[in-house]
């Protein structure tokens, strides 16, 4: 093995980590917001379809929640094992934005998550509700301080090098760095569609194997309006970050648009395959003057191209294609959740046709894809950089062996594979199941509550 | 941002709190551990009301282990680097081990009936190997990382001590948790594993002035051996005294069922400060000191505050649960 090895195989198994968190969060995040929907909307109607999807979708936000907690317990350990440079170069200012993050969502595991959980029947309703309305709060603001601190490694500001070390020189800019409210609300909306279809999906599957009940249509409805509605404000806030990246991180927009040179009248390519030898692309299918009319709003708009960055950009077929797979998984999202949303609104939930609700089944992960392809784009696209213009990935990573590396790259997939299938598996089990139940009396225990005496269930306690 | 203290405090602060937090998580997510470990030792039923008896906590125990490293990221960034990259492997092993304990929790009470017996083994294997880890990290972390064949050998042998040192503080959990026949196999349990927890505590605390002069120097040196000597005396005390009372029959209303488990916490705690009190001030022997591994003042002061903030919660929820979910454990249920 070479000596680039090691790097190589630090920075798949950090991809391969943070790729599994984020699939957590990103349900997380909005879930506790649909949650609170679902139970605002109880509260109004007095309705026990409401609280059914609620006692549903509760478990599939605890399981998550404990997905994303172990998972990201691993997070931490890596910015040790793998790439002590990082906290050593900028460890004054990610540290406390990691502290931040941290505390904040063990306030809320701490306090409030165990009452949304279990308090239903142990809390005056407001209470509960109210703790809902918090958890849905830190879930974000968790959210915000991991974002604050990743826009900030993507375009640094209010920072000082002292003896090679970053100081923080103004905190008010570090955290309202120029990516951070462009990322941040390209990814809260990522989050909700992500929790849209996930929702649409499953709802639509129990839906089609039996019907369901009033609770499966009503949050098939919702999830599906939620879609359509948002889905729009998504493809709009995603051109102003990509505005945005083009004032601060225009090698990262040509990469994305596979432009290799600086001009005017860029055309917008459809199908390309980027050849980084030969500085150009094969087999190109494009849209003239595309490109300088989305990013420069005019035809003669002149783009920046990647010969103006040697060796200094980041590599360009993933960023392509990442970005291909995002837009193009948007596109789909648009398509499908306007149909449906007409369809339902027209005819109702039960007059939808059948194929059009195995689309929405087809979609129920349809965002995660989308998540990751575009987080995908904006982290290759910070190459070679780790922190932009301070840091660079090689010199951050540690001394450990590539063959150390493979073997713990190699033992995390397998157990996130399985994990991954599990996952998924219960979640259609919980779904098919979630009905099932009778009035007010869940099929079976969440871990945190003992509670006597205990009546004998088939099903084991947690 | 100026800090608000005098710098020269703020590593030694966050030194205190990150002891803290690692004393609590060996004690908490330790009887927890434990009690994982033992459900190998029985079926059905019973393996439920172990699993049951720790339902509650066991997540927010583990919360200090996060919160624990999290410190050391955050508050010293230079010595976490330098103590991860050495214990490469037990952090790689121990992390797989705790996600697996961690979701077999989930899983082996959400997934089909069939599959929950193979969730079971993972529950096991992860209590198991997580253990191991922390155990094998323990003593290289005391022999300052050395890579030689002895080293490793003392590091495997940590590994078991904490394995018994779990098992014991877990067997005694269950001695306060349960009823019956159960408890009085909890009370043989904390018997054999007391030893080889007194044996383990013997073997490192022999080992650790040994190996470095500066402890050495620390420990048996005059007044300091005077003002030190209660510590190994109370131990020994301790687990002398908890071995007789074991051998006791637990009077017939058990009031004193909870004696075990807080010797086993002032247990360890006594170990815990004697390995502090031979590290400090430094992060890694002999090597790096926390004012040498420190993030900046100003940083440092901006995380206290929310440090400052969060910890009593934390700390006060853990006494809460504990306290709601007090008194013998039921099978689980929720409503």
């Amino acid at each position: 093995m070479d000596g680039l090895d090691p790097l190589i195989l630090a920075r798949i198994q950090f991809a391969a980590n943070i790729s599994f968190h984020i699939l957590f969060p990103t349900i997380t995040i909005a879930l506790g917001w649909a949650l609170l929907g679902f139970k605002l909307a109880y509260n109004r109607t007095k309705d026990e379809a409401w609280m059914d999807a609620y006692r549903l979708w509760v478990k599939v936000f605890a399981l998550s929640f404990a997905m994303g907690v172990v998972s990201g317990i691993t997070m931490s350990f890596q910015f040790g094992t793998n790439w002590p440079g990082y906290m050593e170069k900028v460890g004054n200012v990610a540290g406390p934005l990691l502290a931040y993050e941290v505390l904040t969502a063990f306030f809320l595991e701490a306090v409030f998550l165990g009452i949304m959980l279990f308090g239903f029947s142990r809390v005056p309703n407001w209470v509960h509700t109210l703790a809902t309305l918090l958890v849905a709060g830190g879930t974000t603001l968790s959210a915000f301080w991991i974002i604050v601190l990743n826009s900030w490694m993507q375009t640094p500001v209010g920072y000082e090098i002292r003896d090679g070390v970053v100081h923080a020189t103004d905190w008010w800019a570090i955290i309202f760095n120029p990516s951070m409210p462009y990322r941040l609300t390209h990814m809260l909306i990522a989050s909700a569609l992500t929790v849209a279809f996930l929702i649409a999906g499953m709802s639509a599957w129990r839906w089609l194997k039996d019907g369901g009940g009033e609770g499966v249509r009503r949050t098939l409805k919702a999830a599906v309006y939620a879609a359509a509605l948002l889905i729009p404000v998504q493809i709009f806030v995603g051109d102003m970050h990509g505005l945005n990246t083009l004032e601060h991180q225009p090698q990262k927009i040509a990469a994305m648009e596979a432009n290799w040179e600086t001009r005017s009248h860029v055309p917008l390519v459809l199908f390309a395959i980027p050849d980084e030898k030969a500085r150009t692309n094969h087999l190109e299918v494009a849209v003239p003057s595309g490109a300088s009319l989305i990013l420069k709003h005019e035809a003669a708009g002149v783009v920046p191209g990647l010969n103006d960055y040697p060796g200094n950009h980041p590599p360009v077929g993933p960023l392509f294609w990442g970005f291909r797979v995002m837009v193009g998984i948007g596109v789909l999202m648009l398509a499908l959740s306007w149909l449906a949303a007409w369809t339902i609104r027209r005819r109702g939930v039960d007059a939808m046709p059948r194929w059009l609700a195995r689309a929405l089944v087809a979609m129920t992960f349809s965002g995660w894809v989308a998540t990751l392809a575009g987080w995908y784009v904006t982290e290759i696209g910070r190459q070679p950089w780790l922190v932009t213009g301070v840091l660079k990935t090689a010199d951050a990573v540690g001394p450990v062996g590539s063959a150390m590396v493979a073997s713990s790259l190699t033992l995390y997939l397998a157990v996130y594979a399985v994990l991954l299938t599990a996952y998924i598996a219960v979640l259609y089990r919980l779904a098919r199941l979630g009905k099932a139940a009778p009035e007010g009396k869940p099929m079976f225990p969440l871990p945190g509550v003992a509670e006597g005496p205990a009546e004998p269930q088939s099903e084991a306690p947690a | 941002m100026t800090p608000f203290i005098d710098p020269w405090w703020l590593p030694v602060i966050f030194a205190g709190l990150m002891g803290l937090s690692i004393l609590l998580y060996v004690i908490l997510d330790g009887y927890d551990l434990g009690v994982g470990m033992l459900t190998r030792l029985e079926k059905d039923e019973n393996r439920d009301l172990m699993v049951a008896s720790i339902g509650p906590f066991w997540d927010a125990n583990e919360t200090w282990l996060v919160l624990g490293i999290g410190l050391l990221l955050v508050a010293f960034p230079v010595a976490h680097g330098l103590i991860l990259t050495q214990l490469y492997l037990p952090v790689v092993l121990m992390l797989i081990a705790l996600i697996l304990r961690g979701v077999s929790f989930e899983f082996r009470a959400k997934a089909a009936p069939e599959h929950k017996q193979r969730w079971d083994h993972a529950f096991f294997a992860g209590s198991l190997l997580t253990a191991l880890c922390q155990g094998y990290m323990l003593g290289a972390y005391v022999l300052g990382f050395d890579q030689s064949f002895a080293a490793v050998l003392f590091c495997l042998l940590a590994a078991l001590g904490l394995v018994a040192g779990y098992v014991f503080v877990g067997a005694c959990w269950l001695i306060y948790k349960v009823e019956g026949d159960l408890q009085k196999r909890a009370v043989r349990w904390a018997e054999v594993s007391l030893w080889a927890t007194a044996l383990a505590m013997a073997i490192i605390s022999i080992a650790t002035p040994l190996l470095s002069q500066r402890i050495f120097d620390r420990w048996f040196r005059l007044p300091e051996i005077i003002a030190l000597l209660p510590i190994p005396i109370a131990a020994a005390t301790l687990f002398v005294g908890l071995a007789i009372f074991l051998r006791r029959p637990l009077r017939a209303r058990d009031e004193l069922s909870w004696v075990p488990l807080a010797t086993a916490g002032i247990l360890f705690a006594l170990g815990f400060v004697g390995i502090a009190y031979s590290f400090y001030p430094y992060l890694i022997a002999d090597r790096l000191d926390i004012w040498q591994a420190a993030a900046s003042p100003e940083s440092l002061s901006i995380i206290l505050i929310g440090a400052l903030f969060v910890l009593p919660v934390i700390l006060g929820y853990s006494i809460l649960s504990h306290w709601i979910f007090r008194g013998k454990a039921t099978h689980l249920s929720y409503e």
